[in-house]
């Protein structure tokens, strides 16, 4: 799907029908960064609705950071456009955008009180010195630091800094919120639970805010919509749900979570369903809607190890079922991935959920089937 | 790094990088130039003392260029022998100071970082004090009826005087004693820097203390190395005090003769003459100083 | 990072005898300023009457407030200039004629001073013959020349504390609305201040320490402490200068110990912080 497809299909997303909620708050119109050579950013237009958590999600270097960072006024485009709230941001510095980002490293300013650091932006406004400590005081009371407005931050805890860096952000009710990896730096246990935190803070002030993560996990939590990056390119916008289930594209498939890729062609194409010839499945997969194609086109096949169901017997379907052995098993305490090596060569990804008891799975070396519903497969031409 | 953008620089940047630009320029770089123009002047009895290069005599501009002082140089032994003298004391002279100032460095570095920087501030310590003081202190020493003298007489070790000031073991002596400070700081921070985990695979592939040391730790701590020779060799060379006060009437060192030339023989040319031929022997080690100073900013 | 170990046997040494280097002729030097006779090498008893000397002498007492006045003025210029010099290195990318200009910063480290020292009266000189200034030598020439080589070894400490901040912190100051140039003031200088006092004391200590380049750019009444002693020196030892030596010697060591207990106890105070507010969570 090109980006003019997933712009119209985000164009009908219902989260944009609020009323009250501005559409395309947030407009990156052909937006390309050239350094030197390098392209870090390339020809990328993507439209945020006021009010959503946006995350632009990719591995590094993949041009995520440097869009953030064009954003908040740190880095000019090359080509290309930005507008918040209709008004083209242009050459506007920083301290001149209605942005504020939370940095990675926090950027807490060592030498200042907590408080001193909240109201330090306020200050920069000349807001009366009055507003100013009421202003903190909301701030404080909303990230529940009130009893550390007096410490400094080399006395806070990695947590403790981050809801203070937080604070600092929102407190100037910034149109715009940009979040650079913003739990980086957490321990993993902490980590799940300060992401809805954060979320819950950011929705209640319906703050716009567009994220930077290279943690699926992250995105998949915290955003309403993602943006799937690459190379300096957005290879899929959509909510996490439908960048997951409808990948449309191999390197979007195979970033979040795992698959199964499987190269195939078009064999017989109906309205309501196909056949695709598939080698490494010695046999045929059927797939519940047409494609749009002619015989022998070539197509790459995903599907999510979660989506496919192991049995010890054959399983009671006509079509989508494939017997193999158990190559590998990782057990992860709720559910375990068997790799299954099937009659081609190829080995399979398969969950299955530790329901039983231990002595009633698989084990290696054991022979048994794979199966999957027809619509569990998705087709990706790209 | 990214440049930042310049407007996000504070100030007008060329403000900012001008100001110390233009007083570097005129009251570092050039200087340079006006040495190299009065290297080609005559020396007079005038208020300046040298006469002008350049003269206009109402239609044609003269350019003299008097190459005598550089033939001067180039024909009395006594500046080839103290150009080469120089550079040999100054390079001697960084040696010792490499072989008692690596183990030194190397030993703090593998200190808790308390103890760490109580001895560093003990190394620092003596360079706050005056560099002259600390001079004359060896004269006191050293001399014919100095401390190390009367002590040995008074041991019976020795039954005449040694004569060490005024000779070239003393300056010797001046020079690692001044300098020490200046090799030991860039090893030690070489060395603090090296990650233990390399030394500690070294030794899980078998090779033995020894062995690790000249194959891994050496290698290694060379940016600091050549920090620590440069900041010690190059000044060396240019050295005056310590021949002056501790050196003898026979001890050949060129920063010396500049300042013969210059105070005792009032002889501006050729002071600026043994300036430049100094400056262009040290061109090449002042580049190399130079490069591993920006490498090591770039790297940290 | 280097592991911690206590020192060799030879660690041991290498340092017990190089500090003895290091320190015996201090040592020894003010240990016979206390010497009743002159003669520096036979002790004849305590007596303190060359620190009376030393401050009878008029010529030494001028000569040393002479070099005060310079070395503060001189700290001053080379950290307003060194703090500079150390944005362009650390913050200004790259720009036409920086390899001159970093190459005009770190030459003065290694530099012998008797070519500054020649090159910048030459220079005066040549100045005076042009445009009328400098009319002359004397404080302000010495104080061109000492701003002129300190200015280096500031930058060097302002560049590496640059280099070590962590520079989001001005951007987060600008994203946060504050100007480049209020962000400096605020942000940067407040930060980098431990930097820039190591840089002034620094500064001074050369300045003040400095005998050849200011023999060369100095005027009739402009004659500097090291020009005093030196000049004395050279017509023989006379204890008046251990009595000088060890009150220099007293000094830099209190000044040395007090900043270094001071910088001590808030890393104490620091650390016992940081473990609370991490055992809070």
């Amino acid at each position: 799907m090109s980006t003019s497809e997933s712009q119209a299909v985000e164009n009908l997303s219902p989260a944009a029908a609020d009323s009250g909620k501005k559409h395309n708050y947030l407009q990156i119109k052909n937006v390309s960064k050239q350094f030197g050579d390098f392209t870090a950013v390339d020809d990328v237009s993507v439209n945020i609705h006021q009010g959503e958590i946006f995350a632009l999600l990719g591995a590094s270097g993949c041009g995520k950071s440097t869009l953030l960072r064009m954003l908040g006024g740190f880095d000019l485009p090359t080509k290309g456009q930005i507008l918040l709230d209709g008004e083209d941001l242009g050459n506007q510095p920083p301290y001149a955008r209605p942005i504020n980002m939370m940095f990675q490293s926090y950027a807490l300013f060592p030498h200042m009180t907590v408080e001193k650091n909240i109201a330090f932006g306020l200050q920069q406004d000349r807001v009366p010195k009055s507003q100013i400590a009421d202003r903190v005081c909301e701030m404080l009371k909303l990230v529940q630091m009130e009893r550390f407005a007096k410490r400094k931050p080399h006395q806070l805890s990695g947590g403790q800094q981050q809801r203070v860096a937080l604070a600092r952000s929102l407190v100037k009710s910034p149109k715009l919120l940009l979040l650079d990896e913003p739990l980086g730096a957490l321990d993993k246990k902490l980590r799940t639970q300060v992401q809805l935190e954060i979320v819950d803070i950011i929705e209640r002030l319906g703050v716009t805010c567009v994220m930077v993560t290279h943690d699926q996990e992250e995105a998949m939590t915290m955003a309403s919509r993602i943006a799937v990056m690459n190379a300096g390119e957005i290879m899929q916008v959509g909510e996490p749900d439908l960048v997951y289930e409808q990948p449309n594209c191999r390197f979007s498939a195979e970033f979040i979570g795992s698959v199964n890729m499987l190269e195939g062609s078009l064999n017989e194409d109906h309205p309501d369903w196909a056949s695709i010839t598939c080698p490494d499945l010695n046999a045929d997969l059927y797939v519940g809607h047409g494609l749009t194609g002619s015989q022998g086109m070539p197509c790459a096949l995903a599907v999510r190890p979660e989506k496919i169901s192991v049995s010890a017997g054959e399983p009671q379907r006509e079509h989508n079922k494939f017997q193999g052995v158990v190559e590998d098993i990782a057990y992860l305490g709720s559910h375990s991935v068997y790799h299954v090596r099937l009659p081609s060569g190829f080995i399979v990804m398969a969950n299955a959920m530790n329901a039983s008891r231990h002595s009633d799975r698989f084990t290696w070396g054991d022979s048994l089937w794979l199966s999957w519903d027809d619509d569990a497969v998705v087709v990706l031409t790209s | 790094m990214i440049a930042k953008l310049r407007t996000l620089l504070p100030g007008k940047h060329w403000a900012i990088t001008g100001i110390p630009y233009l007083w570097l320029l005129l009251f570092f770089a050039i200087p340079f130039a006006i040495v190299l123009k009065i290297s080609f002047a005559e020396a007079q009895i005038a208020m300046p003392p040298f006469s002008d290069i350049v003269d206009f005599d109402g239609e044609v501009w003269n350019l003299t260029l008097n190459f005598l002082n550089y033939m001067y140089l180039l024909e009395d032994d006594l500046y080839v022998d103290a150009y080469l003298s120089s550079a040999g004391v100054a390079f001697k002279s960084t040696l010792l100071c490499l072989a008692i100032g690596y183990p030194m460095a190397y030993a703090i570095a593998r200190m808790q970082p308390s103890t760490r920087n109580i001895f560093l501030m003990l190394v620092i310590l003596p360079s706050w004090t005056s560099f002259l003081i600390r001079i004359y202190a060896w004269i006191g020493i050293i001399k014919n009826n100095g401390l190390l003298n009367n002590l040995l007489m008074g041991m019976g070790v020795i039954d005449e005087p040694l004569k060490i000031l005024h000779t070239e073991l003393a300056i010797y002596i001046g020079i690692v004693y001044a300098y020490l400070p200046f090799m030991i700081l860039p090893l030690y921070t070489t060395l603090v820097k090296l990650d233990d985990r390399l030394l500690e695979a070294a030794s899980d592939l078998g090779a033995s203390p020894i062995r690790t040391f000249f194959t891994v730790t050496l290698p290694l701590s060379k940016p600091g190395i050549i920090a620590g020779s440069m900041l010690v060799f190059i000044p060396a060379v240019g050295e005056f005090v310590i021949p002056e006060l501790l050196g003898g009437s026979e001890a050949l060192m060129i920063g010396k003769i500049l300042w013969q030339e210059f105070f005792n023989n009032r002889d501006w040319p050729v002071a600026s003459a043994v300036a430049i031929v100094m400056l262009f022997l040290l061109l090449i080690p002042i580049m190399i100083f130079h490069n591993s100073e920006a490498n090591a900013l770039e790297n940290k | 990072m280097m592991s911690t170990h206590k020192p060799s046997l030879f660690g041991k040494l290498s340092l017990l005898v190089g500090f003895a280097f290091l320190y015996l002729p201090i040592f020894i030097l003010m240990f016979y300023s206390f010497n009743e006779s002159r003669l520096v090498t036979v002790w004849a008893g305590f007596s303190i009457k060359w620190y009376g000397e030393l401050f009878r002498d008029t010529q030494m007492m001028s000569a040393a407030w002479m070099s005060l006045k310079i070395a503060f003025l001189s700290a001053s210029g080379a950290v307003v200039l060194g703090v500079m010099a150390g944005m362009v290195m650390v913050r200004f990318g790259r720009f036409r004629g920086k390899t001159l200009f970093s190459g005009m910063i770190t030459a003065p480290l290694v530099m012998p001073d008797v070519i500054i020292g020649l090159s910048l009266l030459l220079m005066f000189v040549t100045l005076s013959d042009m445009v009328g200034w400098p009319e002359g030598r004397g404080m302000l020439t010495i104080w061109i020349a000492h701003v002129t080589f300190c200015t280096a070894y500031v930058a060097v400490v302002i560049s590496s504390r640059l280099k070590d901040m962590d520079d989001s912190l001005e951007e987060a100051a600008m994203d946060l609305g504050a100007t480049p140039f209020k962000t400096f003031f605020v942000i940067t200088l407040p930060i980098i201040a431990p930097a820039i006092i190591s840089g002034w004391l620094l500064a001074f200590t050369l300045s003040f320490d400095d005998l050849v380049i200011s023999s060369f750019v100095s005027g009739p009444s402009s004659t500097t402490l090291p020009m005093e002693v030196f000049s004395s020196v050279r017509r023989g030892v006379s204890p008046k200068i251990n009595a000088l030596a060890t009150i220099m010697v007293l000094v830099v060591t209190l000044g040395v110990v007090a900043a270094w207990w001071i910088a001590r106890r808030e890393e104490k105070k620091r650390e016992i912080e940081e473990q609370m507010a991490a055992a809070e969570g």
